[in-house]
């Protein structure tokens, strides 16, 4: 099983880290927006391998030290 | 620093990937050619990752590097889905799909790590690995990234529907540019 982490907890990582970000659900994904970039891709899954938030992060700006310290990454 | 190149070389593992679908939109019937970029890693759970660099903004595991590509593709192709579900004309379609494959990373960190491998892979300080030893090589020069966005239903002007022109799902390992 890989590592991975609560949507919940992603969720308040986002309000926390990437404050003005949006969710959206589209058929296959979770759509995030936040800084005028738009992340696609990620699961619609109520837990979430650590790898794609990881990408989400890189992607979209978030601070690496602010999304350590929620322990999603 | 030879032991740092060896270091991200061991980890890291350029990869150039080729992919063709053809999607229904509102009205419209597109065919997208992508010749891209994205980066292999075993992480700490054992699982390997597939990264992309080009597009950027997509991520897949798996157990072992076919499955971590079958998904990244797979993901890949539901994004295009989910961007013609926004219901918008072929126009509008081409501009989000280009605008998807060409954004990258705020940090840039995966491109940069791209890089990192081939040139260390370049340097010759060491060799891609057991998992990728049947995986065909590429040269990163002969073929470079790109997206081809075109209309191929009836609307279509000027667009003849050539089996030529039919691209097979690969990926492959990036090499030493030919001396």
């Amino acid at each position: 099983m890989s590592a991975s982490a609560p949507f919940a907890d992603i969720k308040r990582m986002l309000d926390n880290c990437a404050p003005g970000h949006s969710i959206r659900l589209a058929t296959h994904s979770r759509v995030v927006t936040y800084s005028n970039k738009v992340y696609r891709t990620l699961p619609k899954f109520d837990k979430i391998e650590l790898g794609h938030i990881r990408k989400m992060v890189r992607y979209l700006g978030i601070s690496v030290q602010c999304a350590d310290s929620y322990g999603v990454i | 620093m030879l032991t740092a190149e060896l270091a991200i070389d061991l980890k890291e593992h350029p990869i150039m990937i080729t992919l063709q679908d053809t999607i229904s939109g509102s009205g419209f019937l597109a065919r997208i050619t992508l010749s891209g970029r994205a980066l292999m890693r075993q992480e700490d759970d054992g699982k390997w990752w597939m990264y992309g660099v080009r597009p950027a903004g997509i991520a897949a595991s798996g157990s072992n590097i076919d499955e971590a590509f079958l998904r990244f593709r797979a993901r890949y192709k539901e994004t295009l889905f989910d961007i013609a579900q926004e219901g918008q004309t072929f126009e509008d379609y081409a501009n989000e799909v280009e605008r998807f494959f060409n954004e990258g990373d705020s940090d840039n960190e995966d491109e940069r790590l791209w890089e990192a491998a081939l040139t260390a892979i370049r340097s010759g300080s060491c060799q891609p690995p057991t998992p990728f030893a049947n995986l065909p090589r590429r040269s990163p020069e002969s073929y470079p990234s790109f997206i081809k966005i075109e209309r191929v239903d009836a609307e279509a002007k000027d667009k003849r529907l050539m089996p030529s022109e039919n691209v097979a799902d690969t990926y492959a390992y990036s090499v030493p540019k030919a001396a």
